[in-house]
């Protein structure tokens, strides 16, 4: 009786097993589901993103390996930061970098360095002859940019990250602009018309005001683009780029790992890098640790003279025995 | 299970920062009111803040509001290639256009910012860029003054701004004539610099009130013309309002009043108290704040520096009795940073 009792019992127990155990898989499936449909603009964009497509260099000496697990994350490290204007105006596989900074982040002593090089520096280009360093780029892409920023600085650079100018101003507008206190009223009176207009070669009248203010993309980017009328030029921008930067770092402190995916889809081309997803998940955190005082801002000002070579004006490094001096200070080769 | 994974997809949405999703809503209510009323400008659109409620009184590009003519604002309405000063009554309806900067060909046009009402009320000082026939490149505002009633072209330079540094702007017109001014300027080693200068007469070097190291701008003064209100960045960031007594040739040490994204400060029309916006959390979106200057928080009137060729500034900080705490009167709104709060008594 007891035996018979108990067999619907058992067959009861089990089937409720199987239910419970058939419903939670569901539950994991489906839930699984709803959040693979949410970070899959993350992972689509993730492939694109990683896809940098470098020519092959030949006997160019090659970036160093970004294998650095995530593990890894407080040793210090060097990124290459490249920025393209990058509208119509432009053959996308031959872009110039504007924009070339020399990122040095120690997250365990909570320090960033940033080192802005001039684009108009003349230099060897790796089996390209001499030209300005913003070539590099349109020549062979971030490896041949970062192979020569290597070469002529002698220093080692872990990872880069490349930029265009739309790519920048949605990154802007997605972390909901950047607050900065601007140095002085930036004003440009032949400002190029190249984002969002029917003629990339027109141009507009740009004033940025001084003062604590809340930028949106557009008008962060007018800040850190507009030279023409700063009596250092191009270094003055860099000043500028290297302040927004940092206003940018502040806002990375708030992102969390459910903004991946509205960032990714953000960027749809505008931004390529060998820094691994997972990396940058582990380096937001790190943003958030470094104090403002702890960052270090270097330009070339004083390090170079003018000069015109080919009907081209260029700068030339004055002494790179000093140059290097500076960049060692907190770059190791 | 479909609902479930749903929820997921949604719940994981809301985990968003709020960077990201939070938008500023047009002002509505204060949290406290003010005597008077307050003129402030978000997103183009100028705003009246009056018993505690905020009625919009103008659309469209307009900014930095400040006490005008008798019954009468003035206010710059900013296109995309310039900017001109017009008077507006109260109801924010335009009374007359002062400057007409706008040209078809792009680099032909003007910027005029921050007018500015002198002391007797006969004249505007405000910033303008003139044209470099040497070299179309160089953009410099300068101060300008011009009468109330005339023409722009009677505008007469105040001014010579540095060159391609952004030039001199925020001039705070003296009762006795004159003039404090922010200018823009670099170091020799290239790094940027602002300094409050006080002028007498259209062209004069001047005196420099503060020091090139103190990074001071913003200047305003107080009705009564003794104590000035002004934002310094110290060459870095943030910044830092401070008050300082004037004596109308020198000021006094100064007092931190408000540090951080903090900006653009306008005085009550008794001088008991600043407001000035301030950049909250992790939006960035400017708010008012109010501080009351009244005693005991009073900022002792110190012993006013001699007048001097050098700069007094502000560099050393007085050690100041506690201040009352800065009110905040407004949450979730988004006021343009580099427009002042202009209040009225009336």
């Amino acid at each position: 009786m007891r035996q018979r009792a108990s067999r619907p019992n058992q067959s009861g127990k089990v089937l409720s097993v199987r239910f419970v155990i058939l419903t939670l898989i569901g539950f994991l499936l489906t839930g699984g589901a709803g959040a693979g449909a949410y970070f899959l603009p993350a992972l689509a964009a993730a492939r694109q993103i990683t896809d940098v497509g470098p020519p092959n260099l030949g006997q160019v000496t090659q970036p160093s390996a970004p294998a650095i697990a995530v593990s890894s994350t407080l040793q210090p490290f060097t990124v290459l930061l490249l920025g393209s204007d990058n509208d119509a105006k432009f053959d996308p596989n031959q872009l110039l970098t504007q924009s070339m900074i020399l990122v040095r982040v120690d997250p365990a002593a909570h320090k960033v360095a940033m080192f802005s090089i001039a684009r108009d520096l003349y230099v060897p280009i790796p089996q390209n002859g001499t030209a300005k360093i913003d070539k590099a780029y349109a020549y062979g892409g971030a490896r041949l940019a970062v192979a020569t920023v290597q070469q002529n600085f002698q220093v080692r650079i872990d990872n880069y990250v490349w930029i265009g100018l739309e790519g920048l101003v949605k990154l802007i507008d997605m972390v909901g602009g950047i607050d900065v206190v601007t140095s002085n009223p930036v004003l440009d009176d032949y400002y190029p018309d190249d984002i969002h207009s029917s003629d990339p070669y027109g141009y507009t009248r740009v004033a940025v005001l001084p003062g604590a203010q809340h930028l949106d993309g557009i008008h962060a980017m007018q800040y850190v683009r507009s030279r023409h009328s700063d009596l250092r030029g191009d270094f003055g921008r860099s000043v500028r780029q290297q302040q927004v930067l940092l206003a940018l770092r502040t806002k990375a402190k708030s992102l969390t790992a459910a903004d991946i995916p509205d960032l990714a889809s953000t960027f749809n081309g505008q931004l390529k890098t060998d820094l691994s997803l997972d990396r940058i998940r582990a380096l937001l955190p790190v943003a958030a640790k470094v104090q403002t005082q702890d960052v270090k801002q270097m330009t070339l000002l004083n390090y170079t003279v003018g000069e015109n070579i080919g009907g081209e004006d260029v700068l030339l490094p004055s002494d790179w025995a000093a140059i290097h001096s500076l960049v060692h200070q907190d770059f190791p080769s | 299970m479909v609902v479930f994974g749903y929820g997921v997809y949604h719940y994981l949405g809301s985990l968003k920062s709020r960077v990201t999703t939070e938008k500023a809503v047009a002002p509505a209510k204060a949290k406290f009111s003010l005597p008077g009323s307050v003129y402030v400008a978000q997103g183009g659109a100028l705003y009246r803040l009056r018993a505690g409620s905020f009625q919009q009184i103008a659309s469209g590009g307009w900014t930095q509001p400040s006490p005008g003519p008798t019954g009468q604002l003035l206010a710059v309405k900013r296109e995309a290639q310039s900017s001109d000063l017009y008077l507006l009554d109260y109801d924010g309806h335009v009374v007359k256009q002062l400057t007409h900067n706008a040209n078809t060909d792009v680099h032909l046009n003007h910027w005029s910012f921050y007018p500015r009402l002198s002391g007797d009320g006969q004249t505007i000082y405000y910033s303008w860029d003139p044209k470099d026939p040497g070299n179309f490149y160089r953009v410099d505002l300068a101060v300008y003054a011009m009468p109330v009633d005339g023409l722009q072209r009677q505008a007469r330079a105040w001014t010579d701004p540095n060159q391609y540094t952004g030039g001199d702007v925020q001039p705070a017109p003296l009762k006795s004539g004159g003039l404090i001014y922010a200018k823009f300027g670099l170091t020799p080693d290239g790094k940027n610099i602002s300094q409050l200068w006080l002028t007498t007469r259209a062209h004069a070097t001047g005196t420099a009130l503060t020091k090139e190291e103190d990074g001071c701008a913003q200047p305003a003064l107080s009705s009564d013309g003794k104590r000035l209100a002004m934002v310094c960045t110290s060459a870095g960031q943030p910044s830092k309002l401070m008050l300082a007594d004037f004596d109308g040739k020198a000021l006094g040490p100064a007092t931190v009043v408000a540090s951080g994204l903090v900006g653009a400060p306008g005085w009550a029309p008794d001088g008991s108290g600043v407001l000035y916006l301030s950049g909250q959390d992790t939006t960035g979106h400017f708010q008012l704040f109010f501080q009351d200057l009244t005693p005991p928080a009073q900022i002792p009137a110190g012993p006013a520096a001699p007048a001097s060729a050098k700069p007094t500034g502000p560099a050393t900080p007085l050690p100041a009795p506690t201040p009352k705490p800065a009110r905040q009167l407004t949450t979730s709104n988004d006021y343009d940073a580099t427009s002042a709060p202009a209040w009225l008594a009336g």
